[in-house]
């Protein structure tokens, strides 16, 4: 019995007993174990995929005269086992937060749509169900915001009449739908050149649009912050988390499948691969502009959308390098961005239910009324800045060491700036929701309730054991790569350039706040006031100190970057769609204008003309 | 392809029905506009007969003396008397409109009319 259609398609399964049973406690029941299916059985094929690199578990499937095929390699299983943790996380916290059949049949289908992404090996089933995700996602946004899902949708679709076209072309240069066949097709004609420069290219930019828009790469990312934060908050979690990931993990198959004939075909530039150096810089900005944009936001689950954006964009810079190291940083990340912002996600979905408040200026002092989700919380937030010894630290150590390695001081630079704008709006939200004065309102907000924190606990663990233990991933990604790429043990990893112990971080670090805790217990001497007691030492607050961390506490920030923020996509593409549309009225108005006698004219001139050309 | 003999009637129709045709675009008074439809349509009903003429026989109608090789081509005359009853029932139905177009707005220039619809 092979497990590959019972991974795949248990979910939706599921998803739909859910929807047509639809009664509160079974529903959530049947949509617990379908989204636990797939995470047993890909466990329990653990050490099959990591003896057998070479030999992946394979089902082939024959549907309407076409052969289609899922493989379960040493990648795909980890593409594929991030998704199914994730999606064990949202279906728990989709216990607490949604009330409905349908946001389960949704969410759950596209968790099938995702876990087939990652196992497909040809492209029939690749785009059938990478649409089926798509379609399932913006059904989610859909029930919540029109305007939003409308922006996704048009991205959504561009994206996949670009992956479209892309396939057809392959389809008529190598007469392949299948990987391995494009693979070998393309690897032969890296040497022949049967395939132009210019359709290399095409293919190239297709393939980056597609992928991009799911990864939600600049400047394609519009649609994410809408979609992201306009949905149920516990779908976000596999929405940012795993979904996004989709797009990435496109663009890795573009290396497998292409990467020496784009290599051939547009050479390099400045010692760099040129179609990995795209990538790269794409990915850079993405970092900066989505790090910028998610400083300046003012509502939580707008500042997640875009630093999920921009944690994105580290992966595509990482991918875009080229080199080993430059993979396993990034595929580190996708693991350590998909457990902390699916984390992140959690934990805005509890407050939102909590509360019912989205922005930053309504919160204050929840520490003391949500301790579990407050520690969560930290754990992301120490994940995500890039502390270790959390997950977050030890992937990004690695994508830096990587962006060295590769000569490019620009593209390292970027994802400096990234992750201290990624420190700046962490901290804002740790101390602008959990600490200082707690608005009257929110006096009586209690603990988020049992699944949603049981769905914490499950993104929690692996951000601690993969940052303290980061060579159980490495020593993964070794095999996966196909060589010793980071070397080293359980808690260290080593690099040519550096050298990172994290057991040796996590002791000092424990001691650390072990000391300080003595100290605050002992030696200061310390007063207990009530929260509501510590703003501006009990003054009342002026108009001209308002700059508080609540409400415009970066409006310094956003008045330097005026200038540049006066350029928006968002803004771009809303003219765009305002000028066709007012194109489309005007040509409207001014022929079908309701005059027969101008009506007469146009057939009178249509006859002229066909009789000038011959026809009549 | 087979350039038809350019004759005085095939020029004499054609010329009917650009005029119709230039009544109809730049006519502003409904009546005129429906005039020049029936032009058109008189046009129209010279070319089909003009096509189906051959010269130097007679009406098709099996008579004594008069066999089918002797008579002009029949269908076109079945087509027109088929296309005048059309005519005239079309133009007394707009004939109609433009009576009740008339009563409503108080004038039959079309401009106005458009601008004193809705």
């Amino acid at each position: 019995m092979n497990e590959i259609p019972i991974i795949l398609f248990t979910p939706l399964l599921a998803g739909v007993l859910a929807w047509l049973i639809n009664l509160r406690g079974v529903r959530e029941l049947i949509g617990v174990i379908g989204a636990a299916t797939p995470l047993a059985l890909l466990a329990k094929l653990y050490p099959s995929v990591v003896d057998n690199p070479n030999n992946p578990i394979t089902y082939q499937l024959s549907a309407g005269g076409f052969q289609v095929t899922f493989k379960l390699g040493t990648l795909n299983w980890y593409f594929a086992a991030i998704a199914s943790l994730v999606g064990l996380a949202m279906a728990f916290g989709m216990i607490s937060t949604s009330k409905s059949g349908y946001d389960w049949l949704f969410a759950l289908m596209s968790y099938t749509g995702v876990l087939g992404v990652f196992l497909s090996w040809d492209f029939i089933s690749f785009f059938l169900l990478w649409e089926l995700m798509t379609f399932a996602s913006f059904m989610m946004v859909l029930k919540r915001n029109r305007h939003e899902s409308l922006k996704y949708f048009v991205l959504s679709v561009i994206g996949a009449y670009s992956m479209l076209l892309a396939i057809a072309l392959i389809y008529a240069k190598t007469g392949a739908l299948d990987f391995d066949a494009i693979r070998q097709a393309l690897y032969m004609d890296a040497m022949l050149g049967a395939i132009g420069r210019g359709e290399t290219a095409l293919i190239f930019v297709l393939f980056l649009t597609a992928f991009g828009v799911k990864a939600g790469a600049w400047p394609l990312h519009v649609w994410a912050p809408g979609a992201y934060s306009e949905t149920d908050q516990s779908y976000t979690t596999f929405f940012s988390g795993a979904l996004s990931k989709a797009g990435t993990y496109g663009i890795l198959l573009l290396y497998i499948l292409m990467g020496a004939k784009l290599y051939y075909a547009l050479g390099t530039f400045h010692g760099h691969i040129t179609f990995a150096y795209i990538i790269a810089w794409i990915g850079a900005i993405t970092v900066v502009v989505a790090s910028f944009l998610a400083v300046l936001q003012e509502d939580i689950r707008k500042l997640f959308a875009y630093s999920s954006v921009g944690q994105v964009g580290y992966i595509l810079l990482a991918f875009g390098l080229g080199t080993g190291l430059g993979f396993a940083g990034g595929l580190f990340h996708v693991l350590s961005h998909a457990v902390f912002k699916g984390l992140f996600w959690l934990v805005t979905a509890a407050i939102i239910l909590q509360t019912g408040k989205t922005e930053f200026k309504d919160f204050g002092g929840l520490a003391e009324k949500m301790p579990y989700t407050l520690a969560m919380a930290l754990i992301a937030v120490l994940s995500l800045a890039g502390i270790p010894p959390m997950a977050g630290f030890a992937s990004k150590w690695l994508i830096y060491e990587a962006a060295i390695q590769a000569h490019m001081p620009l593209v390292a630079g970027a994802i400096f700036l990234g992750s201290a704008l990624a420190f700046a709006y962490v901290v804002r939200f740790l101390y602008a929701v959990w600490f200082g004065q707690r608005p009257s309102d929110l006096e009586d907000v209690k603990e988020a309730p049992l699944p949603l924190l049981i769905a914490m606990t499950i993104l929690a663990i692996p951000n601690v054991v993969f940052g303290i233990a980061p060579g159980l991933v490495t020593n993964y990604l070794n095999k996966a790569l196909g060589g010793n790429v980071v070397s080293g043990n359980y808690y260290k990893l080593v690099t040519q350039t550096g050298t990172y112990n994290a057991l040796l971080v996590a002791i000092a670090l424990v001691m650390g706040i072990a000391i300080a805790g003595l100290v605050y217990l002992y030696g200061a001497k310390t007063r207990k006031i009530p929260v509501t007691n510590t703003y501006q030492s009990g003054n009342p607050v002026t108009k001209e100190f308002n700059l508080s961390i609540r409400k415009n506490f970066y409006l310094p920030l956003a008045e330097a970057l005026a200038f540049w923020l006066k350029y928006s996509f968002d803004r771009f593409y809303e003219r765009v769609a305002q000028l066709s549309e007012d194109f489309a009225d005007a040509l409207r108005e001014g022929f079908y204008n309701g005059n027969v006698q101008a009506y007469s004219w146009y057939l009178a001139i249509i006859l002229l003309i066909l009789a000038l050309w011959g026809v009549l | 392809m087979n350039v038809p003999h350019i004759s005085i009637y095939y020029f004499g129709a054609i010329s009917l029905v650009l005029i119709g045709l230039y009544g109809v675009l730049v006519k502003k008074n409904l009546m005129k506009i429906l005039i020049s439809l029936s032009i058109m349509e008189t046009g129209v009903n010279l070319l089909l007969i003009s096509i189906g003429y051959v010269s130097g026989k007679s009406a098709p109608i099996l008579s004594e003396g008069i066999g089918p090789t002797q008579a002009v081509d029949p269908i076109p005359q079945a087509l027109v008397l088929t296309a005048i009853v059309i005519g005239v029932a079309t133009t007394a139905m707009a004939l109609s409109a433009a009576i009740i177009i008339y009563e409503k707005y108080g004038t039959l220039n079309v401009e106005e009319i458009r601008r004193l619809r809705g």
